[in-house]
């Protein structure tokens, strides 16, 4: 199957720091990507780099279909309402309707937050409308960067299921996290370590294989 | 590095994009810009207070200002003309610290705005457009709270609003300018009520012996201050000098947008439709 998501060799530094070192990473229609590593590994630099909002000294990334991306902090404007951001994307987006915004809201739990203005939100409501303005145009593409941050453990559980349903549909996801309770829930997990992805476990049809590179390559 | 072929434009998309982002961004603009609280409560109690406070300080003593445009020195009632130079110096301060403070706190908001599909020119027309429409309410509450206080001819009246307007208009540029570049509050906050004090009352005779010197032409407030005195005492309208003052606010709203621009764009591409084959250019 064609690759969605195609990294080839990233670099980046920050001054003396390098962050990613020759990163590659492939990801088909429909698989859930871990991108795991401690503090300050890159994770976040990795995502940005693959979203295209961080210009990087080398590499290439080839993206197909429309790309969704929620970064890390909740990037949202504490005077406008929930519904208001909902409006916002869906004119950012050209959709046509709020229908898809409707139905995220609802799994989210969001709903009732319709008309309260996101700086009167909590954190882990917060993340969700950042999570559902990321989501709100169906993208084949997904980009999560630690998004269940501040959950709790039924949004945590919804999160999932979205996810389930996401992936059914052959939508890839590529996600950011620096814990990983259920390893099973991901089809590839991958280390990042000194800027290159090390693959950690394979339970799904793996790029790496089907390319015939090492284990760096997913 | 390049990311490229964002393709397959979903089902469902609007058919008018364009005019919709831009009422979409201006009515967003617009409250964002008018739920500052400080600025509300500024705009409330510190406008009349100042006029106030101001013309009883004053008194009625007899002033001479110098209108640059003619060579005339006109002798002026002090507190009328201290009312003028205080109703710009109120504006500046309001509207700046407003437009400052909307735009810095939206910035990466913005920025993601853009990176959702957001078109930029559409973005900063609606920006520019709310900053337009704020400046010139707040102008026009100052210019008839002013009339608590003091009664000049209508034409008087309204060459004083269209000073004000460009003043607010001014500042509200100078804060978009400061709002991209400027990180935090206390910076932002500290350069638009030293220029703003420092601009204004420089202007005023009473306060400085320089006021009538060639030196305050390369301060922003002189346009307004000369279109506004010149229409209110002398009954001339000096439109070169109301001119003036739009070239900085031109200016600065220029600056501040490219300034916006640069910091808003992204490397995304913009969705569009194609096989996603290609290699990255």
């Amino acid at each position: 199957m064609t690759a969605i998501v195609a990294a080839q060799g990233l670099h980046k530094s920050y001054g003396h720091h390098r962050v990613l070192n020759g990163t590659d990473l492939d990801v088909e229609p429909g698989q859930l990507v871990a991108v795991v590593g401690e503090n300050g590994a890159g994770k976040s630099t990795l995502l940005k780099a693959l979203a295209g909002t961080l210009k990087t000294d080398a590499g290439t990334v080839r993206l197909s279909g429309t790309l969704g991306y929620c970064p890390q902090e909740a990037v949202l404007s504490d005077n406008l309402t929930v519904g208001q951001h909902l409006r916002y994307f869906a004119a950012a987006y050209r959709l046509a309707d709020l229908g898809r915004g409707e139905d995220l809201m609802e799994r989210l739990g969001l709903a009732k937050f319709r008309d309260t203005s996101a700086g009167a939100l909590s954190g882990g409501t917060r993340q969700k409308l950042n999570l559902v303005l990321a989501l709100l145009h169906d993208p084949d593409v997904l980009l999560l960067d630690e998004p269940y941050q501040g959950f709790d453990w039924e949004t945590y559980l919804r999160f999932w299921d979205l996810v389930g349903d996401l992936r059914a549909r052959g939508k890839a996801i590529v996600l950011i996290t620096h814990l990983v309770f259920e390893q099973d829930r991901f089809d590839v997990l991958a280390d990042l370590v000194d800027g290159r992805l090390h693959l950690r476990d394979t339970t799904a049809t793996v790029a790496t294989t089907t390319l015939g590179v090492d284990d760096d390559r997913l | 590095m390049t990311v490229s072929d964002l393709a397959a434009v979903p089902t469902g998309r609007s058919s008018a994009p364009a005019v919709r982002q831009f009422g979409t961004a201006l009515r967003f603009a617009l409250r964002n810009q008018t739920r500052n609280r400080l600025a509300a409560l500024l705009l409330v109690g510190f406008v009349p207070t100042w006029y106030g406070l101001m013309q009883a300080m004053v008194g009625h003593q007899q002033l001479s200002f110098k209108l640059f445009a003619t060579g005339r020195t006109l002798t002026v009632d002090g507190g009328e003309l201290t009312l003028i130079s205080a109703g710009l110096n109120a504006l500046s301060l309001i509207v700046g610290f407003a437009v400052f403070d909307a735009i810095r706190r939206t910035l990466a908001f913005d920025r993601r705005l853009v990176f959702a599909g957001y078109r930029q020119p559409t973005l900063i027309g609606a920006k520019t457009l709310s900053i337009t429409v704020i400046s010139a309410g707040v102008a026009l509450y100052a210019a008839l709270v002013l009339l608590g206080f003091w009664r000049p001819s209508p034409a008087g009246w309204f060459a004083i609003l269209a000073g004000y307007v460009v003043i607010a208009l001014t500042y509200g540029a100078f804060g978009l300018l400061l709002g991209v570049l400027v990180k935090g509050d206390l910076e932002g906050f500290f350069l638009i009520i030293m220029g703003g004090l420092m601009d204004t009352f420089l202007q005023n005779p009473l306060g400085n012996p320089l006021a009538n010197k060639p030196v305050l032409q390369w301060f922003p407030s002189f346009g307004p201050m000369q279109f506004a005195v010149a229409g209110s005492f002398g009954r001339v309208a000096l439109w070169g000098h109301l001119a003036l003052g739009l070239a900085w606010a031109a200016g600065f709203a220029v600056c501040g947008l490219i300034v916006f621009r640069l910091k808003t764009r992204t490397g995304r591409h913009t969705p569009h439709l194609g096989s996603g084959s290609q290699p990255p250019a």
